[in-house]
């Protein structure tokens, strides 16, 4: 409770800046206000580091201020990850220096950096899942012998924090391999406030969250910035970079290119400076007139599909060359929704495919591939990626079958196959013998498309493709799907972002407490039609509405 | 008002025996365990004669206990077995003929062991290779180092450590063995150490990120299980009063399959001392229920490769929430 007071000027300003851009930043930030000259908490130079012949930080400089929320943007592989892994104390910098406070430092490990008040949460949503929340938001505060605090300040502390991020309280004794992703990364974050740091990192920390736990996260953010804590931001979404940034600083292929103050910016200038493009490319969709000719014959019907018992049954029907969008909040049955078509989660009810007159009932992930349907999970790393194994391997893996001849496998057919894809994608990659952790976030996304295209689906179905991918990769992903739909495949994706759906769906399914709430054909697709539905119709959220209408 | 985004209700039948079995991981053996002790018992003709099983089992018990710690913390130690040798034969060669077999024979037996298991994580973390190759490595090592102190079998003929596998006035002396180690395990739920060794096992990675020396957790986990291993030699030197190196490799599997059907995750994070005896103990009364009723001993094998299989099932499918269980 004690922060609702602190959260309210947050909010404010933030309705502000859609207006004019050039408005200050709010005059409650009295650290970035005009006249004392803030704290230098960290300040780099000439930072440089490789990973094999991977060049991924080449020149950079970056600074902290004091009480300032700084945002780190670029594109994927633009070496903001790295960045803040060297201030983390995960890589020792082949060149350059840090200082901390105008002293050199060298952090030799994550220990060294948070003992220097640094507490970064990653990208990844790093959770012991065998513990429970308790010893998670705790893990690595302690030494090995002694304790810093009670058992019972710490479950008080650890409870409060939750309690401010997730709005209701946690289960501290839950293990969280129990919980809901947005909650684990809840975990992680609370793990980082609980530190106290001078220095807090935040590596697309509200990746997985909803938009109410990320404006709660903003406000606690603010309070601890206006207490002189210095905040390193990175996010995809430009709307975030306005409502809590205080400067940019824009990173491109490894070198930092641009610090901007806050207001002193528009999307388009940003986006710029992070492709170095002077023409942003607007995406070329086509418009309903051709959508209506590349809508094709129904190749999936889902009948009667109950996601939760007593929820009402979902029938939907997609159609050859339909881009079909699957939006709502956090954990609203979009997920299950998809693995129920894939066959994975078994529910009442039934998806039926239909092949040139012929139905076939799918009961299994197994009987979906058979039928010509392909997924493409969430979590990217533990569901999708065979990490150890190469770029050619991983993409090849479900289909080898073509790549044999007399059942001899030959790889120099895999990379023909995958140079296709290396193309028509624009993946970014050095050899495709190189092991598939070399690539960015974004790349790897790819790869992993281009893999499940590669087995020539009929029905595509995605979650969430673009979460923690850069703009660019999103454009080419984008184009990818709105050519192959009029190919006629049929794409079914789940994306947490509105503006995906605006600019690519022809049809969008909101979910509401595992329901289907509302299907919003292209002619009425809006973002207030969208927000109004994730919300519930007739009661609309005025301010998450404005949250989302800031994009 | 937003709804509310995820619902947190717990309740039902499946999700309670999950709750139940995940943290009363060692149920299943618990079960089984009291299942043979009663067979045992209504088996046995002239008497169960507590005092000698126990001493009987100790080793057995405390290889698998021993196994524990490395396994917890995500790794794996197959030099516990040929570690009890190891011991062993030290006091019987060593420690006795030079007047040391008294008292301080502990602490140098114990301190032993505990460097043995250290020296492994060392190697572990300095040469970064997986912990199955550097501990297979070590077994190999060790059983060579035990027939180098002891080539051929050699008894003698009293130690105080008789007591150990006969009685302490009225006590079992075997509760003294197999009580130590959860003494001491008992003592680390004080220091934050126990924890942080469970969150290693579970998620190196994050353990990490969040500052945690995941090498030095790994160190001090192999150790532990070595002090327990050194413990195990006296135990076994108590009942057998000899050492054979030809036999250092008898528990090293069977102490694993003990730690798998104790409830304990073999890929780390979750488990603890008191399954795995309990494992050791089925494993133990198995046999002794099956020489009993005459069986064919060559069935004995199955019978512990099944009741793993069951273990790790019941233990795997369903303690886990389904998503992890797939």
């Amino acid at each position: 409770m004690r922060e609702r007071s602190s959260s309210e000027p947050l909010r404010r300003p933030r309705c502000a800046r859609i207006r004019g851009r050039a408005g200050a930043v709010s005059g409650s930030d009295a650290s970035s206000a005009s006249g004392e000259p803030a704290q230098v908490l960290v300040r780099v130079g000439g930072l440089a580091k490789s990973f094999g012949a991977t060049q991924a930080l080449r020149d950079c400089s970056f600074e902290l201020r004091a009480g300032e929320v700084h945002a780190l943007v670029g594109e994927n592989g633009s070496g903001k990850s790295t960045l803040v892994k060297i201030l983390s104390g995960v890589h020792a910098p082949d060149a350059g220096s840090v200082e901390l406070a105008g002293e050199p430092v060298r952090l030799r490990n994550p220990h060294a950096a948070q003992d220097a008040g640094i507490v970064t949460v990653f990208q990844e949503v790093l959770v012991a899942e065998a513990r429970s929340v308790l010893a998670n938001v705790w893990l690595g505060a302690d030494g090995l012998l002694r304790s810093q605090l009670s058992a019972r300040e710490k479950r008080a502390r650890a409870g409060a924090v939750l309690e401010e991020l997730l709005a209701d309280p946690l289960d501290l004794n839950c293990p969280v391999e129990e919980l809901s992703l947005r909650d684990r990364q809840a975990c992680g974050i609370a793990r980082a406030l609980l530190r106290e740091p001078r220095i807090l990192i935040l590596d697309e920390a509200t990746s997985a969250l909803d938009v109410d736990t990320r404006d709660r996260l903003f406000a606690i953010v603010g309070r601890l910035s206006r207490q002189g804590t210095g905040v390193i931001f990175i996010t995809h979404r430009m709307d975030e970079i306005g409502e809590i940034g205080d400067r940019i600083t824009v990173m491109r292929s490894g070198r930092s290119v641009a610090v901007l103050e806050s207001g002193g910016w528009t999307p388009r200038e940003l986006v710029r400076l992070m492709t170095g493009s002077e023409v942003l490319e607007e995406l070329a969709r086509e418009e309903a007139a051709s959508f209506a000719n590349r809508r094709g014959e129904p190749v999936l019907s889902v009948r009667g599909l109950t996601l939760r018992e007593g929820r009402r049954p979902i029938d939907v029907e997609v159609r050859a060359g339909e881009l079909v969008g699957i939006a709502g909040l956090e954990g609203q049955g979009q997920t299950e929704f998809l693995e129920a078509i894939w066959g994975e989660r078994t529910v009442p009810g039934e998806v039926v495919r239909h092949k040139q007159g012929r139905d076939v009932v799918v009961r299994s992930p197994a009987q979906a591939a058979a039928n010509d349907i392909a997924y493409v999970p969430r979590e990217r790393r533990v569901d999708s990626l065979f990490g150890w194994m190469s770029i050619r391997e991983n993409f090849g893996m479900p289909t080898l079958q073509k790549d044999t001849r007399f059942g001899i496998l030959r790889p120099a057919s895999t990379r023909r196959r995958l140079q296709e894809y290396v193309d028509r994608l624009g993946i970014v990659l050095g050899d495709a013998e190189d092991s598939i952790a070399t690539l960015s976030g974004g790349n790897q996304q790819k790869v992993v498309v281009a893999r499940w295209l590669a087995a020539g689906p009929k029905v595509l179905l995605l979650n969430d493709p673009t979460r923690g991918v850069d703009v660019n990769a999103k454009r080419d992903l984008y184009a990818l799907l709105t050519s192959l739909a009029s190919e006629g495949l049929a794409v079914v994706m789940i994306s947490t972002e509105v503006d995906e759906h605006l600019e690519l769906m022809d049809r969008v399914l909101v979910f509401r407490e595992h329901e289907l709430f509302r299907e919003l054909e292209r002619s009425s697709l809006s973002r207030e039609a969208l927000v109004a539905a994730f919300f519930g119709a007739g009661e609309e959220d005025e301010d998450a509405t404005g949250a989302l209408a800031e994009i | 008002m937003p709804p509310a985004l995820s619902p947190r209700s717990r309740s039902g039948v499946v999700p309670t025996v999950r709750r139940l079995l995940r943290t009363y991981s060692f149920g299943f053996a618990l079960l089984v365990s009291l299942a043979l002790l009663i067979a045992n018992l209504l088996t046995e003709s002239g008497g169960f004669g507590w005092t000698q099983q126990m001493a009987d089992f100790a080793p057995l018990g405390l290889a698998a206990i021993a196994s524990t710690p490395a396994i917890i913390s995500g790794g794996f130690d197959f030099t516990i077995s040929p570690l009890i040798f190891l011991t062993n034969a030290v006091f019987v060669i060593w420690l006795l003929p030079h007047g040391l077999g008294g008292a301080i024979s502990v602490p140098i037996v114990l301190a032993l062991g505990a460097a043995v298991g250290a020296l492994q994580a060392v190697l572990i973390i300095v040469l970064r290779i997986p912990s199955v190759v550097v501990t297979l490595g070590l077994y190999f090592i060790l059983i060579g180092v035990d027939y180098k102190i002891a080539p051929n079998a050699v008894s003698i003929s009293s130690s105080w450590l008789t007591h150990l596998s006969g009685s302490v006035g009225p006590i079992p002396g075997a509760l003294f063995t197999l009580g130590a180690p959860f003494v001491i395990w008992f003592a680390l739920r004080f220091i934050p150490y126990r924890g942080v060794m469970f969150a290693v096992g579970s998620n190196e990675a994050t353990a990490y990120s969040t500052g945690v020396n995941v090498g030095l957790v790994r160190i001090c986990a192999y150790a532990l299980g070595g002090l327990f291993a050194g413990i195990g030699g006296l135990a076994l030197t108590g009942l057998v009063l000899s050492t054979n190196s030809s036999l250092s490799g008898t528990y090293t599997l069977i102490a694993i399959a003990g730690v798998g059907l104790g409830g304990t995750s073999l890929w780390g994070g979750r488990g603890g001392l008191l399954g795995s005896m309990l494992g050791a103990v089925v494993i133990y009364l198995l046999g002794s229920l099956l020489s009993a009723l005459q069986v064919d001993p060559n069935w004995l094998q199955v019978m512990y490769g099944g009741m793993l299989l069951v273990a790790v099932v019941v233990g795997g499918k369903l303690a886990l929430p389904a998503k992890q269980a797939a």
